[in-house]
Parts: structure tokens; C-alpha cells; sequence
């Protein structure tokens, strides 16, 4: 049996398997099909239909079952939706059981999510540093606002953690994004 | 080094039942993009691969080590109600109640009718590649996998013992 104790490593091995099988648009494909409109779509329910609201509900149940240790934070705030990621329950159970088949397991999050947003009328400014930790702003496509300078909105803001920018890290940035290779790599500091 | 019989171990004891619906929209997604070959294939490929370091503990502990897996494994899935039972040339896991079924009709979620074939197909190239055979009967929520030794002798496989799943 295929178990959900350990499915983010037989997750991860998917993305993997299925880009050898047809490629990055059968991946891309996955994520948008399979757990955009499959898997969460109690997700795209909630959150087509209670914007804001509907982030903050899936979010809050979602995050606290994956990771009842509570290794992140939501800040709602007027406009913008935000939330962090100092411990990633997903990519800290790679990390811990050396699991890397694919080159980036953290682009599946705005794989499902990104085509969610969009059709939600919202974009997302989000950076991920490749070692479980990364931050995201979700506002409406057609707010001006700019993404937040560090500590600005969140006290807990993962770009303030020490490790941010640690050994092994290296920061993958998307701005008013809601496709998973709308990317930008940043250069190493 | 952890003791678990499992090869990739978590902080906390057991899974979040809700990524049973992600592995069942897999399945949904693979059968309708690759087809029911290119599905088995993938749960072969996961059998051999992911699951290479169980296969390579049953292995080298035989029958014990593959009860201790199934015993272990099932303790970390939530909702599950299972016995696993060592025979001289065979283990026999009893699900009495499969917590993948269970969480998907809960969730009032459409089960992919070959679903229980899964077991089957990914445990059996995890079984081959051990050296051992593997067996599965019932489904839709019961069932009875069987993984025995070369001279259990089991006879081939029938899928019409694998019953569809239903929501």
C-alpha cells in the first residue's frame, strides 16, 4: 500500500518519475489536475468562493494538521494574505530522509496553488529558500501594492530568520506570479 | 540510525489522512494521461525505486522483517485496523478496514475503481524484487495481502480476486 505517513517522499519521487514519462509539461500538468482541481479541490472551493477568508480556513486547518508542531505563521492583514514557513513539514521530511529525485520539489506548491490564484482573481509575490523555509503574499490581481519589505508585516517573517540566506540555501523568488515557472533565481550572496 | 522498520521516518507518528485524496487524484490522473500500462508501470517503478530499502531489509530479515514493516507501516496510517499474522512460509496482513477507503469516503471523495489494484502492483515488485511473492484478495475496503516465500508455492495472481473500489 501506498501509505500517507510518508507521501511526501512518494510525492516527491512522482514529480521525478513523470518528468522522465513525458517531460515538464506532463509535471505541470500533474500539479494543475491532479491536485489543484482533484486533490484540494476543497481548497479551490473555499477559496473561489471566500477569497481571503477561504485562504485563511484551508490554511489554518491544512498547515496545523501537517505540521501540529507549528512551524509557521499566518498574518492576515488588509489587502494581502500572508504566511511563512520557518519549518516545512513537506520539505523538512525530505531533508531529514535525504530524498532530492527532483530538481525542485518546492515549485509544486505554486504548481497547484498558482493556477488556484489565478482563477481566484489573486497573484502571489513568494520566495522559498530550498531548505524548508519560505514566505508568501497573496493579493488581489489587481492591487497595486508591492510585496513587504522584510518584518514589515509578520514579526515571525522567514527572511528574518538566521538561515534565511544560510549554507545550502539559494532563493527562488516569484513576483505577482501564478505559474509555477514564472521564476527567478536570485544570485548567491 | 533509526530502529524504525521504515525507511523514511517523520516527527510526528502518523500521516495526515487527507493525502490519501492526493494518491487517489494520482491514480485518476496517471490512468487517464499514461493508461492502465503506463499506471501499473509506475507502481513497479515505485515498488523497485522508492522502496528500495525496504525491499533490501526484507531481504536480508525475510518473513520477520516484512511483518515488522507491515506492523510499523499500518501504526502510522490513521484509521487503520489491521493484524498482521506470521505463518512458517508466508505473512498474511488483515485489513479489516483499509484507512485509505475509509478517509476517501469521509471526505465524500470519487475512488478511482482500480484503486486496490495498487496494493497489488507496487507490492508485488517490492515482494519480487526481496525475493518473495506477493498476493491480495478482497478490497473496497477489506482485504488480505499475502507476501510468501519461493516455496509457499502461491498460485499466479487473479485480478478477479481484487475487488473495485467504491465511493
Amino acid at each position: 500500500m501506498i501509505g500517507c505517513y510518508d507521501f511526501c517522499g512518494h510525492y516527491e519521487w512522482t514529480f521525478d518519475w513523470l518528468e522522465r514519462e513525458g517531460g515538464h509539461p506532463l509535471v505541470r500538468a500533474y500539479w494543475d489536475e491532479a491536485i489543484h482541481r482533484d486533490s484540494q479541490i476543497h481548497a479551490r472551493e473555499l477559496i473561489l468562493r471566500d477569497g481571503f477568508a477561504g485562504m485563511a480556513k484551508y490554511w489554518g486547518h491544512t498547515l496545523t494538521e501537517e505540521s501540529p508542531e507549528l512551524g509557521f505563521t499566518i498574518t492576515p492583514a488588509p489587502e494581502v494574505f500572508r504566511f511563512d514557513m520557518q519549518h516545512c513539514p513537506s520539505k523538512g521530511f525530505l531533508m531529514r530522509n535525504g530524498l532530492d529525485q527532483y530538481r525542485d520539489y518546492c515549485d509544486h506548491c505554486v504548481g497547484w496553488i498558482g493556477p488556484l490564484l489565478r482563477d481566484a482573481g489573486f497573484v502571489v509575490d513568494h520566495e522559498h529558500n530550498h531548505c524548508g523555509q519560505c514566505w508568501w503574499e497573496l493579493r488581489k490581481a489587481d492591487s497595486p501594492a508591492a510585496p513587504s519589505a522584510p518584518g514589515a508585516l509578520s514579526r515571525t517573517d522567514a527572511r528574518l530568520l538566521h538561515n534565511w540566506e544560510g549554507p545550502g540555501a539559494h532563493i527562488d523568488r516569484y513576483s505577482r506570479a501564478t505559474d509555477p515557472d514564472d521564476k527567478t533565481a536570485l544570485p548567491g550572496k | 540510525m533509526s530502529d524504525s522498520p521504515l525507511p523514511y521516518t517523520d516527527t510526528k507518528p502518523q500521516g495526515s489522512a487527507d493525502f490519501y485524496f492526493a494518491v487517489n487524484a494520482t491514480f485518476r490522473f496517471l490512468l487517464r494521461r499514461v493508461g492502465p500500462d503506463g499506471w501499473r508501470r509506475y507502481l513497479a517503478d515505485m515498488g523497485r525505486g522508492y522502496f528500495a530499502p525496504v525491499n533490501r531489509q526484507w531481504e536480508q530479515g525475510g518473513l520477520p522483517a516484512i511483518a515488522r514493516y507491515w506492523r510499523a507501516f499500518f501504526a502510522a496510517e490513521p484509521g487503520s485496523n489491521v493484524e498482521v499474522v506470521e505463518h512458517s512460509d508466508r505473512v498474511e496482513v488483515h485489513v479489516r478496514e483499509c484507512p485509505a477507503i475509509k478517509h476517501l469516503r469521509a471526505g465524500k471523495r470519487e475512488i478511482v475503481g482500480a484503486y486496490c489494484q495498487h496494493c497489488y502492483y507496487s507490492g508485488q515488485a517490492r515482494a519480487e524484487a526481496a525475493g518473495f511473492t506477493m498476493r491480495l484478495s478482497g478490497g473496497n475496503g477489506s482485504c488480505r495481502h499475502t507476501f510468501a516465500s519461493p516455496a509457499a508455492a502461491l498460485a499466479p495472481q487473479n485480478l478477479q480476486d481484487i475487488a473495485e473500489a467504491r465511493s
